[in-house]
């Protein structure tokens, strides 16, 4: 039997995406017998340059030429290219400031004397074509396991594209948005996370990006009506994505 | 004759970064450690941005240290607005905190290091070679997640842990279950040390730097340990100098013109009581003081911390549930203009956040000083003397003990991009 071949990689991130499928205690061992791990730096110093990958899971956003190309050449060997979690699909928390200058948020940091290379971090999809993606921030660990189960059967899960909302209302829960005008995202964010967060009364941060047809602008006013002030939401709904109107074919 | 042998990239930590070791003919002149991590500029994104959005922001510096980043987060912010929480929340936030030393350690130990100890590149070669092993660590690993997913609502970016008190505590059941799964691995726990002696390496002395303890096992507090004495971590601008370098992401970091080290072995330096299984451990393992065996010690060092946050775990439990379990609610918060700082333990070492804001709680301030940036000096170092004690050994050979070297401060890259704001730092 052939083991398929796996690479996993951190552009511009915190590693909390591979640090989930680590965090995988109870499976690690088994998927370690079932695929191979060919570039996995941050738990393997075991690295295949030029091997032929099956999957790649690409974690962060591209902010550097660096991360550019490590990401054009992993596509170029990879038979699936998968966009793991939320920085890597949608930009993410490092691109939350990109309406504004990037040089003058180096030179906040750095300072004017060190030349430092970088720009807006952004989503795989704006350099390359993706084949996958895990949203969240981090992704659940039962998507990713999902996901090495379908890969292993020649093929991808589907997962459910209805927002957070759905399966908190499925859960019974008290709505944080309309019974406590808590600025909750809820019904603009990609479900999957059994609403983590609104099960322990925390309002949805909507950080799996937005669900298919997302109505923003609705959610806006309701925000609104609710006394909540506009840079504020706006700053809430802009922390992981900063385009709500918008769907990913993958 | 020149050249240069490059460590690129370096693996089995977190993050990106090199080394390179410059040679003339075959003597060792220079190294230098790039820390490489693409620019994350986490001070600028914090600026205008509100108090309550700050500790969200803020622990995705991190995956691994995420709960550690928000604790502290959080108390930066209270000591900004004059706040004081009660003792269940400052109860939860330490054992959340623990939560996080015990994955931490339990990862790097048998993630990270013990494939060195065997001679294997990483965990799936360690399925085969030491499942036991593998298998010990990880479920080691388990219960340091299961703290942090319980208390802080998720293992990674917790979100439970709120400014001026905590959202939904965990239910006795859970805490029941964490005291249960705390004392299962106990005895296995407080034999890890055994499998991560160093071997014999002779390293420069060190400057440590650890948060002053009492009497227990501190992971919060404001003054710091440093060279026999102690200073206020709040005054950290006047004895903390960061330098822009050319080759590296990460600023240079002294402390009165010294390399600082931090980590668990600087902890285990401060006279402190540890919990009575760690405190056996401590003395079998290191059978007089640690200080000799330098950085090469410092797994060792986390394998006691291992034992001592287990048992302190279980104390805090304990505490938990004894409480009539009342439950609290966050307070309401009043913004107001000012300024507070935090430091606290993070697996790695000290860390320390300051922030300032305005009268409606936006963020005019952000400084963020991290342990792998403090250790970056003194890693350098250690790397040169290293590097140089194995001139005369093949370039493999010494590629590997330098990685080792590397491994063994346990370095957070992501985490050590993110420093003082250059503007005002001494330069």
């Amino acid at each position: 039997m052939r083991f398929p071949t796996v690479a996993v990689q951190g552009l511009t991130s915190c590693f909390g995406c591979q640090l989930t499928l680590l965090n995988c205690e109870a499976e690690l061992e088994e998927i370690a017998e079932r695929f191979l791990f060919v570039s996995f730096p941050m738990a393997s110093s075991r690295e295949e340059r030029c091997a032929t990958l099956d999957v790649a899971l690409v974690e962060g956003a591209v902010s550097s030429p660096e991360d550019l190309e490590t990401v054009l050449r992993l596509r170029s060997r990879t038979r699936i290219l998968v966009a793991f979690g939320t920085c890597a699909m949608w930009g993410g928390i490092a691109a939350m400031s990109n309406g504004l200058s990037r040089a003058s948020l180096v030179s906040e940091v750095y300072g004017a004397e060190r030349d430092v290379v970088s720009f807006h971090p952004q989503p795989l999809e704006r350099f390359i074509s993706v084949d996958f993606a895990l949203p969240g921030c981090p992704p659940e660990k039962h998507e990713i396991l999902q996901l090495l189960g379908a890969l292993l059967r020649g093929t991808l899960p589907v997962f459910p594209r209805y927002p957070v909302c759905m399966e908190c209302r499925m859960r019974e829960q008290r709505c944080l948005l309309i019974e406590d005008d808590l600025p909750c995202l809820g019904p603009l964010t990609q479900g999957g996370c059994n609403a983590r967060c609104p099960s322990i009364s925390i309002p949805c941060e909507g950080c799996r990006g937005p669900v298919a047809e997302a109505n923003a602008a609705s959610q806006s006013d309701l925000l609104a009506e609710k006394g909540h002030l506009a840079d504020a939401v706006a700053s809430r709904t802009g922390r992981f994505c900063r385009e709500w109107n918008c769907e990913r074919g993958y | 004759m020149s050249a240069v042998i490059e460590l690129a990239p370096l693996t089995r930590i977190e993050g990106h970064g090199k080394v390179f070791v410059h040679l003339a003919g075959s003597r060792v002149v220079k190294v230098q450690l790039a820390l490489t991590e693409p620019p994350r500029l986490f001070e600028a994104l914090l600026l205008g941005k509100r108090y309550d959005e700050i500790p969200d922001i803020v622990c995705r510096i991190c995956s691994i240290c995420s709960t550690v980043h928000r604790v502290t987060a959080l108390q930066a912010i209270e000591r900004a607005f004059g706040l004081e929480v009660s003792e269940q929340t400052r109860l939860y936030r330490e054992l959340a905190v623990i939560g996080g030393h015990i994955e931490s350690h339990a990862l790097h130990l048998f993630l990270l290091v013990l494939p060195d100890i065997l001679g294997v590149s990483g965990f799936q070669e360690l399925a085969r070679t030491d499942p036991e092993g593998l298998g010990s660590g990880l479920r080691i690993k388990r219960v340091g997640n299961l703290i942090q997913e319980r208390v802080g609502g998720r293992v990674i970016h917790p979100v439970n842990l709120l400014v001026a008190g905590i959202g939904k505590p965990p239910a006795r059941e859970h805490l029941l279950e964490i005291k249960e799964a705390l004392q299962e691995i106990l005895p296995e726990v407080s034999v890890v040390w055994k499998r991560f002696l160093p071997k014999k390496a002779s390293s420069p002395p060190a400057d440590w730097l650890a948060i002053a303890g009492g009497t227990e096992f501190p992971l919060f507090g404001t003054m710091v340990r440093w060279r026999g004495g102690v200073f206020d971590s709040r005054q950290y601008r006047d004895r903390i100098v960061e330098k822009v370098t050319p080759h590296s992401h990460a600023k240079l970091v002294t402390v009165d013109g010294a390399f600082p080290t931090v980590g668990a072995l600087a902890r285990l330096q401060n006279d402190i009581v540890l919990p009575q299984g760690a405190a056996d451990a401590f003395a079998a393992a290191f059978a007089g003081s640690p200080e000799d065996a330098g950085m090469m010690a410092n797994p060792l060092g986390q394998a006691i911390e291992l034992v001592a946050a287990v048992e302190r775990g279980i104390a805090l439990v304990d505490e938990l549930l004894e409480e009539t379990h009342v439950r609290e609610y966050p307070f309401p918060v009043e913004a107001r203009a000012g300024e507070g700082s935090a430091a606290a333990e993070a697996p790695r070492g000290l860390l320390i956040h300051h922030y300032g804001f305005d009268s409606r709680g936006v963020c005019t301030k952000a400084e963020i000083i991290t342990p792998t940036a403090l250790n970056q000096g003194g890693l350098e170092r250690d790397l040169l003397h290293r590097a140089k004690s194995f001139e005369k050994a093949p370039e493999q050979e010494m590629k590997r003990e330098l990685e080792i070297l590397v491994r063994a401060y346990d370095p957070c890259i992501s985490c050590a991009v993110h420093v003082i704001p250059a503007g005002d730092a001494d330069v």
